[in-house]
C-alpha cells in the first residue's frame, strides 16, 4: 500500500530531465504538484466527469448487450429505464463493494439533465437530441474505438477476439440476433469477417463500459470526501485512487449479449478477464497516452513522418493534448468538455470566471483542468504498478529502491517528448 | 508424505491462502500427484494488499483462480533447481522472474521459508502477494 512518509532514501538524485518529479514520486506524491489550487480543480473535474460517465458506461453496456448488431442504430444514444436504473455493483446498498456512498442507479443531476438539457426545457427526447442537447455519447465512443483500433496492449481480452473459440461464440450470437432475417443472413455469408469485426468492436463497448462503471463511483466518492474536508491533498486523492485499482482490480470483464431474452455468452465471465489486466490497463495506454489525431484540428503528413510509423509511438491522448486548437467542435476532447461543462461545481464555475477570458474559454479552462486531474490518474497507475510489481517505496533495500527508481525513470520517459504537458502541469499559471 | 494442501492447512499462517483456494475449488489439483511448486503468499501478504483486493476476487472465482494459478508452477523446483534459470512459467501463462543473486527473491517477494517438500511437490512461502506484469 502506499504512504505518503518519506522514505529514507539511500540513493543519490536522479539525474533525470524530470528528477523533481521522480523525487516526489519516491516520496509517494504525484506528478502533480500537491497545491491545494490543483486539488480544487482536480476533484471538481472529476466530479463533473463522473456524472456524464454514468451516462456513457450504461450506454456502451447497453449498446453492447442490447443494440448489438442493428444495421440502423439511430436511437442507441437513448437509454432505455432498465439501463438508467441497472444498479451500479460499486454503489448503493447492493453493491458488490461499496465505492460510493450514493446510489447505484443513474446519477440525479444526470436524470435532470436528461430531462431539460441545456434549454432547461422539458421537450419530446427526440428533440433534444437532434439539437444536439443531451450527452456526447460520441465521445465515449471515440475511446472505445482507440482501444479497438491500437489493440494488443497487453492482458489476454484482445488476444482472445482472434481465437477460434471467440469467433464460434460471435457467430452462435450473429445467427440468433438475425434469425429469421434472410438479408441479413446472406450478408453474413458473404462478408463474415466485417460482422465478427462489428462484434469484436461491440466487446470493446462492454469493455469500456465496464471500466467506466467502477470509476463514475470513484469519482463521485472523491468528491463527496473533498466536499466533507477529508481528503485534503493531491496526494491522498492519488492514494485513494491506487486503493481503489487494487480493490476492484479483480471484477470480471466479459461481453454478454441479450437476444430475443436470452443471453449468449461471447465473452464469458469464466475466462477470468480482470478489470486491471484487460480494461484498465489498455485504457491508459490507448486513451490517455496513445489515441490518434483528432480530424480538423490540423494538418498531419503521414510521408514527411508526422505520425509516427509505429502505434506504441503515438502521442495524441490527454497527457500530450494542447487543448486550445483541440478545442474545436466536433473533436472528441471537446465534446467531453461541453460535457463536463453541465456539471462543474460551483466553486469551479467561479474560479474560471476569475481567471483567463471567464466564462468564454471556460471550455479550454476546464479541458486543462482535467489535464491535470489525468496526470493524477495516469500518477496512481503507475504508483498502482509499482506498488503491485515492485517494492514499498520505504523499502531498506537499496537494490529495491533501484529498481523503484528505473521504473519511475521509465515511465517519465514517455513524457520527454515536447508535446507532452508534465513541464506544463508543474506551473499553476498554465490555463 | 503430506501434499501441498494437507500442510499449508496444518502450518499456521496459512489461512487467507486455504480459504482462496477452497473458494476456486482448487483443492482436488492440489491434492493430486502434480508435481507442482507453490509459491505460498502467507497471511501477512495477502494483508499487505489495500482493502477489498481479497474480496473482491473472492466474489470472482475465475479471476481469483488466475491470480492462485500465477503462483503454481508445473514441476518439482527446489531453491537448488531455480538457481539456475532467470524465469519460470506460470500455470496461469504468465512468466514468473526468479533471482537468487542475493538472497532468494521470487519477483517482488522474497521467499521466507524455502525447499518445504510434500508429497507432490514443494513449498516456497513469500512474504508478499505477487501479480502478473
Amino acid at each position: 500500500m502506499t504512504t505518503l512518509t518519506l522514505p529514507q532514501t539511500t540513493l543519490p538524485p536522479s539525474t533525470h530531465e524530470f528528477a523533481e518529479v521522480i523525487h516526489r514520486l519516491e516520496a509517494g506524491g504525484s506528478m502533480l504538484p500537491d497545491t491545494p489550487e490543483n486539488l480544487m480543480q482536480i476533484i471538481g473535474i472529476y466530479k463533473a466527469y463522473a456524472v456524464p460517465m454514468d451516462f456513457y458506461w450504461r450506454d456502451l453496456l447497453y449498446i453492447a448487450e442490447r443494440v448489438f448488431l442493428d444495421p440502423l442504430p439511430a436511437f442507441k444514444y437513448f437509454l432505455p429505464k432498465e439501463y438508467l436504473d441497472l444498479p451500479n455493483h460499486y454503489a448503493g446498498d447492493t453493491a458488490d463493494l461499496r465505492i460510493w456512498r450514493g446510489d447505484a442507479t443513474a446519477h440525479p443531476e444526470l436524470l435532470a439533465f436528461m430531462e431539460k438539457g441545456e434549454l432547461k426545457q422539458k421537450l419530446p427526447k427526440l428533440l433534444h437530441h437532434l439539437w444536439h442537447d443531451r450527452i456526447n455519447m460520441e465521445f465515449a465512443e471515440a475511446c472505445m474505438r482507440a482501444m479497438l483500433w491500437h489493440r494488443g496492449m497487453g492482458g489476454q481480452f484482445d488476444p482472445y477476439l482472434d481465437s477460434d473459440e471467440y469467433k464460434a461464440n460471435a457467430d452462435r450470437a450473429i445467427r440468433a440476433y438475425f434469425q429469421g432475417n434472410p438479408a441479413m443472413l446472406g450478408l453474413y455469408r458473404l462478408f463474415p469477417d466485417m460482422f465478427l469485426e462489428k462484434v469484436r468492436e461491440l466487446s470493446y463497448y462492454a469493455n469500456l463500459g465496464l471500466f467506466w462503471e467502477i470509476m463514475a463511483p470513484v469519482f463521485f466518492e472523491m468528491s463527496d470526501l473533498y466536499d466533507e474536508g477529508k481528503l485534503t491533498t493531491v496526494p491522498e486523492a492519488m492514494n485513494f485512487l491506487v486503493n481503489g485499482i487494487f480493490a476492484i482490480a479483480g471484477r470480471p470483464i466479459y461481453h454478454h449479449v441479450y437476444i430475443r431474452g436470452e443471453c449468449y455468452e461471447i465473452i464469458p465471465k469464466s475466462k477470468g478477464f480482470m478489470w486491471l489486466y484487460e480494461a484498465a490497463l489498455p485504457y491508459v495506454e490507448a486513451v490517455f497516452y496513445r489515441t490518434s489525431p483528432f480530424r480538423g484540428t490540423k494538418s498531419y503528413n503521414a510521408q514527411a513522418k508526422q505520425v509516427p510509423a509505429d502505434q506504441a509511438d503515438f502521442h495524441y491522448g490527454i497527457l500530450y493534448a494542447d487543448v486550445f486548437p483541440v478545442g474545436s467542435a466536433g473533436i472528441p476532447p471537446t465534446l467531453l468538455m461541453q460535457d463536463m461543462l453541465h456539471f462543474l461545481p460551483p466553486y469551479l464555475v467561479d474560479y474560471y470566471q476569475k481567471h483567463c477570458r471567464g466564462e468564454d474559454d471556460m471550455l479550454i479552462q476546464l479541458g486543462i483542468s482535467f489535464q491535470r486531474s489525468m496526470y493524477n490518474v495516469t500518477s496512481a497507475v503507475i504508483q498502482a504498478l509499482r506498488t503491485a510489481l515492485l517494492y514499498p517505496l520505504d523499502d531498506p533495500n537499496p537494490k529495491h529502491l533501484l529498481a523503484n527508481r528505473q521504473f519511475f525513470e521509465t515511465q517519465l520517459d514517455r513524457f520527454k517528448r515536447p508535446e507532452a504537458r508534465l513541464r506544463d502541469i508543474q506551473r499553476q499559471d498554465y490555463r | 508424505m503430506p501434499d501441498i494442501v494437507d500442510i499449508a492447512v496444518s502450518a499456521d499462517g496459512f489461512k487467507t491462502l486455504v480459504t482462496a483456494v477452497q473458494a476456486a475449488n482448487l483443492v482436488e489439483t492440489l491434492k493430486s500427484p502434480g508435481p507442482f511448486t507453490v509459491f505460498a503468499p502467507n497471511d501477512d501478504a495477502f494483508a499487505k494488499l489495500p482493502p477489498g483486493t481479497v474480496q473482491t476476487l473472492v466474489q470472482n472465482i475465475p479471476q481469483l483462480t488466475r491470480i492462485l494459478t500465477f503462483h503454481v508452477v508445473p514441476g518439482k523446483w527446489m531453491k537448488a533447481n531455480l538457481e539456475r534459470v532467470d524465469s519460470v512459467t506460470s500455470i496461469e501463462g504468465s512468466p514468473i522472474q526468479i533471482d537468487t543473486s542475493d538472497g532468494f527473491e521470487v519477483k517482488n517477494a522474497t521467499v521466507i521459508a524455502a525447499d518445504i517438500e510434500a508429497d507432490n511437490g514443494v513449498i516456497h512461502v513469500l512474504d508478499r502477494v505477487i501479480l502478473m506484469g
